[in-house]
């Protein structure tokens, strides 16, 4: 949480504006998403922009691309509200110029950054100005300025002040590009749908046992044969536009390589460092399944040649991704995938444990990553595994962050309070990919007789994750405030088994919205009290305004729902 | 035993659910029964063992190796092979295997303990699941294909046919396609490649050339590719059935240069006669392009009828000239409207494509947005939906409005309507809605509270509804179809007497089997919608705003995340749904076939083809040729690698199905099937 005396000033100043008389929240004729913290307009008024209006800024290497971006952006999109703004037009003064300061120009996009800013726009003087101490902060004001503008010819709302900072520093999007392959320009969408949500973490979970589509070139097999062609790869180019996509949009790009588990795909390259590669995944009971879905595989940590491999990865990894997190999986390690190796079953034989031989993987990568400048990022199993687990003494809080997806908010608690920093990608509330049925083949719950309850559809978190459910889950809920200090943020996660690009847009979005707001400036309202019935108006303008921009949004009401305000809500508003 | 006195596949499986220990010794293939599962053949050893050793399964010779399989007297439920010293040396499969070839084609010798000689036959992989090396989809009644091969095309390729208005543009449309197509398959056919013949001509025959596109036209044809002759040819009874078999020609069309199956014949008919997609264009638009993109990949699932829920409370898209302002008012704008010409591009589009488009204005209820222009007719317009309790709701969900059946000039307006609709939409089955009448928005009316206050019941409301529209509707030579509700509504409903089962057909959405057969049993022709089954919107939660259900605390069971018919219907619950369940054979008789439907609260253009597809496609097979095998077994198991590919054509296609399984499925089938197979 940002706790920082920049945000206690404006916590105070936030304070003192409750007592200006302004437009009720509720209400305002044109809205940001997420919505800012504070949005000072007494007297609503538009004005037009000068055909010569420019943005002025200082220059920097993601910023200027930004200003220009959103300078053309302003000028062709004339965008067409679903409700046009009840607004006072004073064409008297166009608008000539946005000004940018930044305090702090040398800031690096890096967890923490301050990407608060205040944007001003009068409505008696032909200059906005846009004042944020990192060009991080300045490119999520040009965001705002750019959601006030509307119409042809554009204009833009004006008498205005917004002062805006996020509460979650960490506000991410997961995406799995190994269960099906994605397309460079899918993943630039994404991209600039997240920066324009405010959203500035994408969580790239590269590979899997599926399909190992990245390309490195300290190890070109892995992509070579791991891959599912050489249509669906990643070069060392692609990701370098990734990369430099998401520095100009604000969005950091963490990698994932998950392991020991998911590595199945590793195989085709390497079978001597993969345990269990292309078995049946279940081949009895539970007890014995080898991998936690179809597609077997664990990395071998008793073998020295793993280690050569997954070090010149890392080496290599941080080459092409600066983020300073490192995403180091861990999640889902299958006792029978292990078990089904002869020199793991010989460690057994002589007393060792699983849990031990995960140790020894983690003992034997995580120093690496921290040489390397990185802090590790693992999924919960790592400590809270039921059956393997390492002793969380060998990954010390201060450089280990956990992400939680398992057991609702029981499972944060339980991370924070041992002093993990944490992420929050609850499977109940944050799976993007749930309620959509189930993958695997001849399955036989599929066949039921009618009239029995079709649960969740074969859904193993279903129901559906809906943008409701989304708003209004607190990642917090239940912790101390020393406990919630230490959850970082939440990413949202579209695990691709019954995902692709044809459906990419509308599965993340608006629901990441809905995450997106709630992460930067809550979920509730003034008075304290749950905002997402306030907010579905806003977020279907905000859906409307994102299909302008080239985001298939999922629609969430009839287009009759918000042209009749208030007459789709379930009981009269007061 | 020597290979050819093995064990056929159903003496295997009377070893059934065992282990096996064995040390393998010998491999070899059953080329005769390779031959018989349209495999290359004979499958040269050498090509075996590279696909083993792709598998992971070399060497196999000399090792020890743990045989598990279950199964019971239909074949092999799940089989894995297991080596623990080497278990990168594994394979396994779930599915059935058994049937066409009775014999295994893969036959390991091995000693038991005891030293004694033993064969063990197994089906895998490449070689193993019951499956035809290209695929149409939905599967054919009737596929025989003796030794798969494939030829090229000619670059003179030609398909001849009878002129017909609307069986011509098919005919140009499938040529264009398979000129332009160059379909790049998930999983590369492994065909003999005949290059000597290249096709030169398909060649239509139709026999009945006058058969209108309508309920129950003859839909059948046969299609014979040879691979010793330059000529393929279609026969059909009418120009529908012959546009079915472009379409499965079409579908074992792939690669650059193209090339097509061969060696085979074809003969294929639907079990259904109406196999349809509903789309509510009222409640979101959608273009008319995206009317266009989805009739045309209906044509490709061999669907047949368009239901076509045009108006609803929500908006009134359609432009009538004889009642111009219903759109113009009541629309969501003049660019959300369909004009005569969209609507004479639809239907034509529809009749090149073997589609009907069947017109529902939905009424008396779902009528809100005709206040716009005729408020003296509509019943608690533009009212909020739930005032009160339940009991007072004044519509079934937000969007208020019914006509007033009590007032004439309602038929006047309706009567305008009606005779328009008969002349843009030329198919003689007409919807007439009547689904939901809700109590409190005609108690909300004066003339109607006065006819209650002597003595009237709503359901005499409705009756004289029907009885003013009924004959109307059949004045004009159509059928009507009714939405169930009609005559099994809790509260508001009419005599059926009134209703002749001649003339009127119903629409089931509740109840799931039971409503259908309450309405078979009553003697009306049925079409089945289930909302358990064949609802398309369900299960992504719930539109409604400021809901307090949404916002429990963690920890309280989700339900159905809010969505009233949720969950999600996936395609395995549609494909394994029988439209006839609990039925007797009379009675299944007049059930007339099945439409899924995109109710549009929470669906619009930008998701109009994930939510339509690849599930319609699974409706589509079943009602055209089952959901079994031929053993009477279930098949969504095997279909799954058939709607993998049947997804990934229809994409390149240009239409946005959503998809089933991670693309690594179908390169490693059978690896990520369940052993839960009964």
């Amino acid at each position: 949480m940002s706790t920082n005396n920049f945000s206690t000033v404006f916590n105070f100043l936030l304070f003192l504006l409750t007592f200006v008389p302004s437009i009720s929240a509720v209400g305002s004729p044109v809205n940001i998403w997420p919505k800012p913290r504070s949005f000072v307009w007494t007297t609503p008024q538009a004005i037009p922009f000068s055909p010569s209006f420019t943005i002025t800024s200082p220059s920097h290497p993601y910023l200027t691309p930004a200003v220009n971006r959103y300078l053309r952006q302003i000028q062709t999109a004339q965008y067409n509200p679903l409700v046009v703004p009840a607004i006072n037009f004073t064409a008297s003064l166009p608008l000539q110029t946005l000004t940018i300061t930044v305090t702090d120009l040398a800031a690096t996009l890096s967890h923490g950054v301050n990407e608060s800013y205040t944007l001003t726009i009068p409505s008696n003087k032909n200059s906005a100005t846009l004042t944020s101490e990192t060009p991080w902060g300045a490119m999520r004001g040009l965001e705002s300025f750019s959601q006030l503008v509307w119409g042809n010819p554009a204009r833009v709302a004006a008498g205005l002040v917004i002062s805006d900072w996020p509460i979650f520093e960490h506000r991410g999007v997961l995406l799995d590009t190994s269960r099906n392959y994605y397309g460079v320009e899918d993943l630039l969408r994404l991209i600039g749908a997240m920066s324009a949500n405010k959203l500035n973490v994408f969580h790239w979970h590269i590979t899997d046992s599926h399909s190992f589509p990245l390309v490195l070139k300290s190890e070109p097999e892995l992509a070579g044969k791991g891959s599912y062609g050489s249509d669906m790869q990643y070069s060392t180019e692609d990701v370098k536009r990734i990369v430099e996509y998401g520095l100009e949009h604000g969005v950091r790009v963490i990698p994932e390589l998950d392991m020991p588990g998911h590595t199945g795909s590793w195989a085709d390259a390497y079978p001597e460092i993969v345990t269990c590669a292309n078995m049946f995944w279940w081949p009895g009971t539970p007890e014995d399944r080898l991998a936690a879905e179809p597609g077997t595989g664990h990395l071998n940590p008793l073998i020295p040649k793993t280690y050569d491999v997954v070090k010149n990865i890392f080496t290599e990894l941080t080459t092409l991704f600066p983020d300073t997190f490192f995403h180091g999986g861990a999640d889902e390690v299958v006792p029978g995938c292990w078990k089904a190796d002869a020199t793991i079953q010989k460690y057994l034989a002589a007393n060792g444990t699983l849990s031990q031989v995960l140790e020894i993987f983690i003992n034997s990568t995580y120093p690496y990553i921290l040489s390397l400048n990185r802090t590790a990022v693992y999924w919960e199993d790592v400590i809270l595994d039921g059956e393997i687990k390492v002793n969380p003494s060998i990954l010390p809080p201060e450089t280990t962050i956990m992400q939680t997806w398992n057991g609702g908010p029981n499972n944060t608690k339980r991370l924070v309070s041992a002093g993990y920093r944490t992420i929050v990608s609850s499977a109940d509330y944050y799976y993007l990919d749930c309620g959509h049925g189930d993958f695997t083949g001849n399955n036989s719950i599929y066949n039921q007789p009618p009239g029995t309850e079709q649960g969740n559809g074969g859904s193993w978190c279903g129901p559906k994750k809906t943008w409701q459910l989304i708003y209004n889950y607190d990642i917090t809920y239940g912790l101390t405030e020393t406990e919630a200090k230490l959850v970082l943020g939440g990413e949202v996660a579209l695990w691709s088994e019954q995902a692709d690009s044809n459906v990419l847009d509308s599965r993340i979005w608006p629901r990441s919205s809905a995450m997106a707001e709630v992460l930067w400036s809550g979920n509730r309202d003034e008075r304290g009290m749950k905002r997402s019935g306030e907010a579905t108006d806003r977020l279907n303008e905000w859906i409307n305004r994102m299909v302008r921009r080239g985001v298939k949004a999922e629609p969430i009401q009839p287009l009759w729902c918000i042209k009749n305000p208030g007459m789709c809500n379930t009981a009269k508003a007061a």
